[in-house]
């Protein structure tokens, strides 16, 4: 395996008394890496301790060797992290064309033009306010945000819920071609199917833990640890 | 026990003092403190921070004074075993207006809107001359007399100031007790869900402001007693600031450290003329108020509290050693 | 019907002090969610510097502009080495924002002392203006003061609206939390928004001694305008300030004029009622 590009070692987060996050450690390199697990099982905790959007009580945040621990947030991303949130959270009250103008960095493999290029319904919208596009433009838009920054990894939470199913295949491709171009892609997916179509690797994650790290492959011929994992409507897809 | 070595001391300090230090010390800080203590018991409990409880000090204060006797001729006067509990009354009901007015405000929303609420109180005190008397307000406000005395006097007032501050602690003591108390902090601690559940919020959030208006009264009464008048300074801007920074300075999440701000307060006042200025109070004030923000943001009894905590831990540890 | 006009006008010439000072306090709440109690005092040390410097070089324009920026370095210095510090903890930067307005306060009676400070106008500011529609004359510098606030709210609206760091604001606002998250160095616009509502409040300031006069207090009566200009307009919008302004101050003359006893208390009931139908204020939007 090639050096980690980015690895969390033994993370632990409590919110509040609840202890959130035990010992999690996890090493990204070049091969995507799918993080899955039921509801509530913490995978919204970890992006949130990647990002410093929740701090973290012990461990420790390494991107290409540079220790992240205890920076803010936009060092962070300053430092190569691409966030693209659950529920999207695009602005509101920022048409398309300003998401990306406030972010748009120059010498970066993603500008405004490539953007609108590979995202045609971005440009036709791209005088309209984030909260009046639909939730597929919302993720494109959400990704191209985040792909603005050039970043070295792509932290992607749960960008397949609630789209249509030909949206979602849109978000598989468009990941795999983030991939292809060098990028480390960290997905924290519940829709299964569409996780293991994009992903090589797969850390399965059950009460704030790391159970299991195995290849997309293994799992897919698997269903029994599909089921006692993921729950049996993870499948069903 | 623990209230032991805090009450014996307090029993005894008349005979040891001067009538300055038992008035203008003590005394004072007993007033002011309990009705901190109303805003402290709010943040404490409820989770709000009210500006506007030296208001309900006032709404009493004005209250005994527009029944009772005063020198400026105004108000209709009312036997002492009346007008007390009436006074007292306004308050509370003052108290639950404004928890009405601000049920559905949290934060510093609702920081803005009771400062907003105190501050219009003040300009209305000023502008009215039929129940307020405008700028000057009420002179003459006595205390009932106590045989051939004053409850006035310095030891009495004294002694029925300690009694009502030990009363009120006990008050607030009990009320968090309450059904109707554990009711308010379920609302402090997540008012969706109550809401969620079908409890109403908005009845426990006018019971813990008016209950906030008995306390505050009940220090407002003693202030005009203690003063001998009560006008729209008693009201204004400064005394609403002053109630916040004893409150600030004690802890707002620890009820009876009022006391201990409203100690502390009062002997800056007086001694500011020996450190700096008189005139400049107001900046020693605001550096003592910034300094407890900056670096003891839970008050000196929190403070107080963490070092008896590191020193025992200390003295543990070391025989283990 | 003389009254009704030269009412309805003070009310205008408030609402345009309101406005200005409002603004700035709005826009730091909208961004931050920092309660600047030292708002007010901003104002007021616009002000004196404002008269100071016009007193020194006889230039008003100068006096407006120094106001403006001594108001404007005096809150970034405030946000910097203060609330900055405390960033997400809202309660705690009320409070100090209400001891450094404290400190501020006295400071100011220190070096200003207790009269009241007229910034003197120049001529084309002096005098009066008579306006044939109304039939009344009326005082040119409060005229121009409209007209300078309704340049101000247009001014900052297109900012807010058009420009790239408007764009961030209005990101910022919306949250906070993402934007930092997707490397936006947000404690520079922090700075900058404090900085700006300085400068509105510095100048507001001194066009405030020219219009009327200041002294000591008037630190507290913006405050409160502030304050209850947001509650009923609605908090972090250009919009919401204009109206809330405009509502106050005619509410305030109009109560002064017709029914003095109670006129603290119309801008008070107006407060009460919206917050009843409109807790978020009347052009404010809903707490997520």
């Amino acid at each position: 395996m090639s050096d980690p590009v980015l690895q969390l070692q033994n993370i632990n987060l409590h919110y509040g008394s609840s202890h959130v996050l035990h010992d999690v450690s996890l090493e990204l390199g070049t091969r995507p890496l799918g993080i899955l697990g039921r509801n509530g099982v913490g995978k919204t905790s970890i992006c949130n301790a990647i990002f410093g959007l929740a701090q973290i009580t012990s461990g420790k945040i390494i991107l290409n060797g540079q220790d992240l621990t205890g920076l803010a947030p936009e060092k962070r991303a300053q430092a190569g992290l691409g966030y693209v949130p659950q529920g999207r959270r695009v602005f509101r009250s920022l048409t398309v064309e300003e998401h990306l103008r406030i972010l748009e960095k120059k010498g970066s493999a993603w500008m405004i033009d490539r953007v609108y290029e590979s995202f045609p319904r971005l440009k036709e919208r791209r005088r309209n306010l984030g909260d009046r596009l639909s939730g597929g433009e919302q993720q494109m838009l959400a990704i191209a945000r985040a792909l603005l920054l050039n970043p070295k990894v792509l932290v992607l939470d749960e960008p397949t819920e609630g789209l249509a199913p030909a949206i979602v295949q849109d978000v598989v491709d468009l990941i795999k071609l983030v991939v292809s171009e060098g990028t480390s892609v960290f997905l924290v997916e519940q829709n299964l199917h569409a996780a293991l179509s994009a992903v090589d690797d797969v850390a399965l994650i059950v009460g704030g833990e790391v159970i299991e790290r195995v290849t997309a492959q293994t799992l897919k011929r698997d269903p029994e640890m599909q089921k006692k994992h993921l729950g049996l409507e993870a499948s069903g897809h | 026990m623990r209230y032991l070595i805090v009450l014996i001391p307090a029993l005894l300090l008349p005979f040891v003092l001067t009538d300055f230090w038992l008035a203008q010390v003590l005394t004072r800080s007993l007033i002011l403190g309990i009705i901190a203590l109303s805003l402290s018991f709010l943040a404490t409990y409820l989770g709000v921070v009210s500006f506007a409880q030296a208001s309900l000090a006032g709404v009493a204060g004005y209250a005994i004074a527009y029944f009772g006797p005063n020198t400026v001729g105004i108000g209709v006067p009312l036997p002492f075993i009346v007008k007390l509990p009436l006074a007292l009354l306004l308050a509370m009901i003052a108290g639950a207006l404004i928890g009405f007015v601000a049920r559905r405000s949290r934060g510093i929303y609702a920081i803005m809107i009771t400062l907003a609420i105190g501050v219009a109180f003040f300009y209305f005190t000023r502008q009215n001359y039929v129940l307020f008397n405008g700028f000057t307000g009420f002179s003459g406000v006595l205390p009932p007399a106590l045989g051939d005395r004053s409850w006035g006097d310095p030891r009495p007032l004294y002694y029925l100031s300690l009694g009502v501050a030990i009363i009120c602690v006990a008050m607030v003591q009990g009320f968090v007790r309450s059904p109707l108390g554990l009711a308010v902090q379920a609302v402090r601690d997540a008012p969706g869900r109550l809401l969620a559940l079908g409890i109403p919020t908005t009845f426990p959030i006018i019971a813990a402001f008016a209950f906030s208006g008995l306390i505050a009264g009940s220090g407002g009464i003693l202030n005009a007693w203690f003063q001998e008048r009560v006008s729209s300074f008693s009201v204004g801007f400064g005394p609403i600031i002053d109630i916040l920074i004893i409150s600030v300075i004690g802890g707002l999440r620890h009820p009876t450290g009022a006391f201990v701000g409203a100690i502390v307060y009062v002997i800056l006042d007086i001694f500011a003329i020996d450190l700096i200025d008189r005139d400049r109070f107001n900046l020693l004030i605001g550096i003592v108020l910034l300094a407890i923000v900056v670096a003891a943001p839970n008050g000196l009894q929190q403070l107080a509290i963490d070092w008896v905590g590191a020193l025992r831990k200390r003295a543990a540890k070391t025989p283990a050693n | 019907m003389t009254l009704f006009f030269v009412v309805t006008l003070n009310g205008l010439t408030l609402a345009a002090l309101y406005f200005l000072a409002a603004s700035g306090f709005s826009l730091i709440f909208g961004l931050m969610r920092t309660v600047n109690m030292a708002h007010g005092a901003l104002l007021l040390l616009g002000g004196y510097i404002g008269w100071s410097v016009a007193d020194a070089t006889g230039l008003w324009a100068l006096g407006v502009f120094a106001g403006g920026l001594g108001a404007a370095f005096a809150g970034a210095l405030v946000q910097i080495g203060v609330l900055g510090w405390m960033q997400g903890d809202e309660l705690r930067q009320t409070l100090a924002s209400i001891a450094i307005s404290i400190i501020l306060a006295d400071l100011m009676l220190w070096i200003w002392g207790g009269t009241t400070y007229q910034v003197r106008t120049p001529d084309w500011l002096s005098g009066g203006m008579r306006i044939e529609i109304l039939g009344i004359g009326y005082a040119k510098v409060r005229l121009y003061l409209m007209a300078f606030a309704l340049v101000v709210g247009v001014a900052l609206w297109l900012f807010i609206q058009k420009t790239r760091i408007g764009a961030v604001i209005r990101a910022g606002v919306d949250d906070q939390d993402m934007l930092r998250a997707l490397g936006y160095p947000i404690n520079r616009i922090f700075v900058l928004v404090f900085a700006m509502g300085g400068m509105l409040a510095g100048m507001a300031g001194v066009i405030a001694g020219s219009a009327l006069s200041i002294a000591p207090g008037t630190d507290l009566q913006f405050l409160l305008s502030s304050l209850v200009v947001v509650i009923v307009g609605g908090m972090g919008s250009v919009g919401g300030a204009a109206l809330g302004a405009l509502l106050i101050g005619l509410a305030e003359q109009y109560g002064l004029a017709y029914a003095p006893t109670y006129a603290a208390v119309v801008t008070f009931v107006i407060m009460v009622v919206v917050l009843a139908v409109r807790p978020q204020g009347l052009l404010g939007q809903a707490e997520a």
